[in-house]
């Protein structure tokens, strides 16, 4: 009995400290895009093992990650590669297995933008083809895999660290929560700890009453 | 820890001593005494609807008698998935919008949806324009509107499309193949919020549907309860950690026929279960046949269930003739499985009677899977998906492992449109407190390995019930592969058998033995609080942030 009420108290206080530092961190945000939105209008797909380049693009000073507009459903391991001319500035691999419309590959940041840089994707390991989302767009600004043209480019994001914490967004993020659905106000967020609290302390007091 | 043993462990001693065999024999001689005649006279009268009757008026006393604990982890799974129902913007969950139009086709009309299109009535389509559903659900760095004017205007359009109420359009998207039983019950909170519009229908509805939650964590309780009659405090971690796992709240928040799907298996479980302790009644083998027919009426996937039930009800009902006489066991069985047959077959015959496809629009379905594919290539495929590669297999998931990639990965966490996930880093970390359970699980099941032997045909069916499942899973993922590797690997499809899931925690428990036992069931509990809390800020920060 006592080792339960023991292990629930530092399991609380734990997970409690544990809350506080996952929101003492920043969010990301986006940093820049190529302009294109990244809905999920396939342009065309290509083979598992399949690699591309896309020109033209400007990569933002201190670009943690980059997004692409991918479709797979279970994704293989991209590796990005950022050149400027032909010296590559920085580089990348996200994780394979990945399944829906987009994939965020983290790269080493740099403290300048670079612009008129080619963003290059490789792929590894996927037996599914892997559709590519954009805009169709005259061939010759469109993006490139193997030896042809694809039909136009695709859809990147560039993503960094904010420098708001998420304590410093808490109350634009509640007010957020409480509208679009019915019922509106800011008082949600309160319902939702409410409930969870709720819920917290009746288990807590179910596993000790359990143990005894 | 106080050693006194709680009764219903006394009770189970028995049984798990002398195996399940002499339990039933035990079981059917206690019944003869109770009721002062052969079971198999008490049969003839039990079959008759009358003693159905009285048996469902005795339902509150029943209820009564389920413990306080199993109602408490009912409650907190209930708040859990209406707390995920606050935190997920409306139409956020895969497919919402197609079974929230099938609620409204069979609300307004009283129809059954005659198309797959996504032509949803026009309320719901402003709703989602006004609520830039589409943009939200497929751009991650676009979060749900933020301002009053939206609000407002929202509300409006909303409020206006209540005075312009349209019959339904009789599209529902990817829902319209499916069995109506769970939209019919979603129908009642449509109708209550009629006046306020879909908001309110949706907000209505999704609470309906949070109540599943509540009943699948009260039957995975009694499942534990019957199923590992030892140790009272492994059926309460097994319900807990069912309550707060988020993949169950974050379905059961929405609207959905998973949720229902699952608390219907559950109680399928905990009635085999009880069947397998106790052995076989009459009632209780039309109430598992009931509760099959529910299944097949709530969603297409109770499919992959229904071999595993029919084998269940067949062994129950061969273990069964030895104390209740062959004939009395057979009409069991029989009654059992017409009653679960009967929605199918009625569904069959109106159908023929109209002069519709025999399985309505699932016939399309149906012929879709008429596709001509290597058989071998098939199963090679479904063992991959679940299962290491076997040497000269071909390789359908390179450099993919899809138990960790897809699987694992995706219950760790994997919310909204498949955008909203952990780091990797937390996948990796969450292995460690994965692995210690499976090896305390594993533990506890080899220590007990000669009593499990006793219940090899109980654990035979419940692996029956899962393997089906997963069959149907991966055959319905190797029909649309190679274009897609896996198209339907989301561990939400794996939730009908969370029963099981709470029986590996409550073994783990089990596992840690008398000295650890009750520190690691609370740890159990505390992770799983963790993964709830955590995963709820993930969505938070994915659509507020």
């Amino acid at each position: 009995m006592r080792d339960a009420r023991v292990a629930l108290a530092a399991g609380l206080v734990l997970s409690a400290i544990a809350v506080a530092i996952v929101l003492a961190h920043s969010p990301v945000v986006l940093t820049g895009t190529n302009g294109i939105e990244p809905l999920p209008t396939p342009l065309t797909s290509v083979d598992g093992g399949a690699s591309g380049c896309q020109a033209n693009e400007v990569l933002p000073a201190r670009s943690s990650a980059i997004r692409l507009s991918l479709g797979a459903s279970a994704g293989p391991r991209v590796a990005v590669t950022v050149l400027s001319g032909k010296t590559v500035i920085t580089h990348g691999e996200g994780v394979r297995g990945w399944l829906g419309y987009v994939v965020t590959i983290p790269i080493k940041p740099l403290n300048h933008a670079v612009s008129d840089t080619t963003v290059c994707f490789a792929f590894t390991g996927a037996h599914e083809r892997v559709l590519l989302m954009g805009v169709r767009t005259p061939t010759r600004i469109a993006a490139t895999s193997g030896a042809g043209t694809l039909p136009g480019r695709i859809a990147i994001e560039y993503l960094r660290r904010g420098s708001s914490s998420w304590w410093s967004l808490a109350l634009s993020t509640s007010r957020r929560l409480g509208l679009g659905r019915a019922w509106a106000g800011t008082w949600i967020v309160l319902l939702v700890a409410a409930l969870m609290a709720t819920g917290v302390a009746l288990a807590s007091w179910l596993v000790i009453r359990a143990s005894r | 820890m106080s050693k006194r043993k709680h009764p219903r462990q006394q009770a189970s001693t028995g049984p798990q001593r002398k195996g399940v065999r002499s339990s039933t024999r035990r079981t059917g001689r206690t019944a003869e005494r109770e009721s002062g005649m052969p079971v198999a006279q008490r049969w003839d009268r039990t079959a008759s609807w009358g003693r159905v009757i009285s048996g469902l008026r005795s339902v509150p006393s029943r209820l009564r008698r389920v413990p306080m604990a199993a109602w408490l982890c009912a409650l907190v799974a209930c708040l859990n998935a209406i707390s995920w129902s606050f935190i997920t913007p409306p139409f956020q969950i895969p497919d919402e919008p197609a079974h929230f139009a099938y609620v409204e086709q069979l609300a307004r009309t009283g129809h059954l949806p005659s198309s797959s299109t996504q032509e949803f009535a026009p309320d719901e389509l402003v709703a989602l324009e006004d609520l830039e559903a589409p943009r939200v659900a497929f751009q991650p760095e676009h979060r749900t509107i933020a301002s009053r004017a939206q609000q407002r205007k929202l509300e409006a359009d909303v409020a206006s499309a209540v005075e312009t109420s349209m019959p339904g359009s009789g599209a529902a998207g990817v829902a319209a193949s499916q069995p109506p039983l769970y939209y019919a019950l979603e129908a009642i909170p449509y109708d209550l919020g009629s006046g306020g519009g879909v908001l309110d229908q949706l907000a209505l509805m999704r609470l309906v549907s949070a109540l599943w939650a509540g009943v699948t964590a009260l039957f995975v309780f009694l499942f534990l309860r019957e199923a590992l009659p030892g140790t009272p405090r492994a059926w309460t971690v097994g319900g807990l950690g069912v309550a707060f796992l988020p993949a169950l709240a974050s379905i059961s928040g929405a609207v959905n026929p998973e949720s229902m799907l699952c608390a219907v298996s559950a109680a399928i479980f905990y009635c085999f279960a009880r069947a397998f302790r106790r052995g076989l009644t009459p009632r209780l083998a039309m109430v598992i046949g009931a509760l099959t027919a529910v299944g097949f009426l709530t969603k297409l996937n109770f499919l992959g269930l229904a071999a595993g039930v029919v084998l269940g009800l067949v062994v129950l009902a061969r273990r069964a003739s030895q104390t209740l006489g062959r004939r009395t066991a057979f009409r069991a069985l029989a009654s059992g499985l017409v009653i679960a047959a009967s929605p199918v077959c009625v569904y069959i015959f109106v159908n023929l009677l109209s002069h519709h496809r025999a399985l309505g629009i699932g016939s399309s379905i149906a012929g879709l899977t008429a596709d001509h594919r290597s058989i071998v290539g098939g199963l090679s495929y479904i063992w991959q998906l679940y299962l290491p590669r076997l040497p000269g297999m071909h390789i359908d998931f390179a450099d993919t492992s899809p138990i960790r990639d897809l699987w694992f990965n995706g219950l760790v966490g994997d919310y909204g449109f498949e955008d909203t996930y952990f780091p990797r880093w937390v996948d990796n970390v969450a292995l460690i407190p994965a692995i210690g359970i499976l090896a305390l699980c594993g533990r506890e099941v080899f220590v007990r390995r000669s009593a499990l032997r006793r219940r090899v045909s109980e654990f035979g069916v419940y692996f029956v019930m899962a393997a089906g499942l997963m069959t149907l899973i991966g055959v319905s993922s190797y029909l649309s592969f190679p274009s897609e590797a896996a198209g339907f690997p989301e561990p939400r499809y794996l939730l009908p058998l969370i029963p099981l899931f709470g029986a590996v925690l409550a073994l783990a428990t089990r596992g840690a033995g008398r000295r650890w036992g009750t520190t690691v069931g609370v740890l159990i509990v505390v992770l799983f609080i963790d993964h709830d809390l955590f995963s709820q800020l993930q969505v938070i920060a994915r659509y507020y942030g």
